[in-house]
């Protein structure tokens, strides 16, 4: 639905090169970076608020660079929600219906649709100075619907709300994305998030794209070490093979991955997750002796290191082994993964 | 009570004769002039009307700042326009220059030896001598006190409200009008004041463009060269009574209309 062609945008100290992205209709499609990649530019971008250097910006087959950013009919909702100061809740919500030929009685009946869903029953004449983080994006949320934008881009929805509301957010997304039946583009920085919220999305690092496509295959074939680390890929190693054999780089430990290794291939990643005890699988085949080295608590999960020799893994458990399998420094143990788990890149 | 501490104490010992220097001249000033004198000089014509003639070519002073400084000001608070430094710089260049230079100026310009008194006589607009020609002075030596004070408004609007404004649909004017305008009007009130304020005591430069017709300032001066300080004093207790009045009831009305907004 909007496709992105070479798009550049050459800035004093950033820029974005060579954006290529597509984003399909009903698509929960998010824009992945650590800060300061560019993925808000990017979406200022999408948005017509920055213009770019080179590159065109299509909205099914229309070329809209040039379309004003009030024409475009997409919705924001920035990190800080930006509301109006000086006006109402219901008087934020409203603000855009004049500019879109909403008449009273239909402004009036998604007003009252969108009071109820997001639950603004009882703040809708509170000034926005007065409101909770989890409100104020609400009310955002509420502003940018009302409109039935084509395209709802979100800024960090997330990140900017306390741990409390947090989740109760997610799972709001989620519903409008469902029940609206709208595309929405997100940036973040939060993968976790990402995995739950989004189908697909693009990793940007530097302002380029690294990788995109489906999240869940971002997730489990990241084609990089920089993607690997930021979607939680641990025990990332360089490695060289020996005819068809795979091995860690400086070690003499063998590795067999149900990946092809193929031309370009230097490192190997395993998720901790997908380390397990050896009673509680038996036909993994990379199985390696060692003891555990430390185990560091993060509250339900265990973060153990694994010790083989001179080489360390690192894996997450659930707390209950420490009781069901008597967990303890220095306990000598039986680990492994399977060849799926073994990722190359 | 909180205690001060010492080197509160001794800051507020060094800060003591400037305080003084402010308001024992000012005091000394105001309380000279007997009861009977003030009501005298007030009911004088030729006193009210050249104290009217100052609040009020001061006022217009500060509604031209208003009409025309305050899109000056949203460009220099909002674009990266080339030479921006060098404009702001401009702007601030009359409160540094001494004021009869700037009369001088003012005049070189509107005289008949020049393209622009030419055609300005042509039209019929006379600026030596009149009022037309005051408040250009007074625009003049103003306008940096107007646009900087508005242009700090503007600057203390978050961008990203306005570019909210634009995602939803409105255009740069009505974004302007409906999210801009509400959140900074009280800096334009603010400006309005600071503008007048500096209009009013505005001598040097008046004296030069328009002795006639008389200001308060210019005024005060010819009573003292003619007559001598008691005849000048009570005119002086005047103006700054009714500016001080004047100024007191604006700031009051920017802070009484919607007091909980910002």
């Amino acid at each position: 639905m909007i496709s992105l062609k070479q798009i550049n945008l050459n800035l004093p100290n950033f820029a974005l090169s060579d954006i290529n992205l597509d984003i399909h209709k009903n698509d929960f499609f998010s824009l992945i970076g650590p800060t300061g990649s560019g993925k808000s530019l990017l979406l200022e971008v999408i948005m017509g608020l920055v213009p770019f250097t080179s590159g065109s910006l299509f909205l099914w087959d229309n070329d809209i660079a040039d379309m004003p950013v009030e024409k475009r009919n997409f919705a924001i909702v920035y990190q800080d929600f930006a509301l109006f100061p000086h006006l109402d809740v219901a008087q934020n919500i409203v603000y855009g219906t004049r500019y879109h030929g909403v008449s009273g009685q239909t402004a009036e009946k998604r007003f009252k649709r969108l009071v109820s869903t997001l639950g603004l029953e009882k703040i809708v004449k509170r000034s926005p100075q007065n409101l909770s983080g989890g409100e104020k994006q609400r009310v955002a949320l509420a502003r940018a619907l009302i409109l039935n934008p084509t395209v709802l881009l979100l800024d960090e929805p997330l990140s900017a709300l306390d741990p409390l509301f947090h989740e109760e957010a997610k799972q709001l997304l989620k519903k409008i994305h469902e029940e609206l039946e709208i595309t929405i583009v997100m940036v973040s920085h939060n993968f976790p998030d990402v995995l739950y919220l989004a189908n697909r999305g693009a990793i940007i690092r530097r302002g380029k794209i690294k990788q995109q496509g489906e999240i869940i295959s971002i997730f489990e074939k990241p084609n990089s070490m920089f993607t690997a680390s930021f979607v939680g890929m641990k025990n990332i190693n360089p490695v060289y093979f020996s005819g068809n054999r795979l091995f860690i780089k400086d070690t003499n430990i063998e590795i067999i991955s149900s990946h092809m290794p193929g031309p370009g291939i230097e490192y190997m990643g395993i998720r901790p997750e997908d380390i397990s005890l050896k009673d509680l699988n038996s036909n993994i085949k990379n199985l390696f002796q060692g003891r555990i080295k430390e185990i560091a608590s993060y509250g339900v999960f265990l973060n153990v290191c694994l010790k083989t020799g001179d080489f360390e893994f690192e894996a997450i458990w659930p707390r209950s082994f420490l009781r069901d399998h008597g967990l303890k420094n220095g306990k000598e143990i039986t680990f492994g993964f399977h060849p799926e788990s073994v990722h190359l890149f | 009570m909180k205690r001060l501490e010492p080197l509160n104490w001794l800051f507020a010992f060094i800060s003591l004769p400037l305080i003084l220097l402010l308001t024992l001249p000012l005091i000394k000033m105001t309380l000279e002039p007997s009861f009977e004198m003030l009501i005298e000089t007030i009911l004088d014509k030729d006193v009210i009307s050249a104290i009217t003639r100052s609040i009020s070519l001061s006022l217009c002073a500060g509604l031209l700042c208003l009409v025309m400084g305050t899109p000056l000001a949203y460009l220099l608070a909002r674009k990266s326009i080339v030479g921006r430094r060098l404009i702001e710089g401009i702007i601030d260049l009359p409160i540094m220059i001494p004021h009869p230079v700037v009369g001088i100026a003012i005049l070189s310009l509107a005289g008949r030896n020049h393209p622009i008194g030419r055609f300005l006589a042509d039209v019929g607009i006379q600026i030596m001598g009149t009022s037309t020609g005051i408040v250009c002075v007074l625009l003049f030596v103003g306008l940096p006190f107007y646009v900087n004070t508005v242009k700090a408004g503007f600057e203390s609007v978050p961008v990203r409200l306005e570019k909210a404004s634009r995602t939803l649909g409105a255009g740069g004017f009505s974004t302007f009008v409906r999210i801009t305008f509400p959140l900074t009007w009280r800096y334009m009130i603010l400006g309005i004041i600071m503008c007048t304020a500096r209009a009013i005591s505005e001598f040097g430069a008046v004296v030069i463009v328009a002795y006639h017709p008389m200001t308060a300032p210019v005024m005060i001066y010819e009573r003292f060269t003619a007559f001598g300080l008691k005849y000048s004093q009570p005119i002086a207790v005047w103006l700054i009574f009714i500016s001080f009045v004047l100024f007191v009831v604006l700031r009051m009305l920017s802070k009484s209309i919607q007091p909980q907004q910002r």
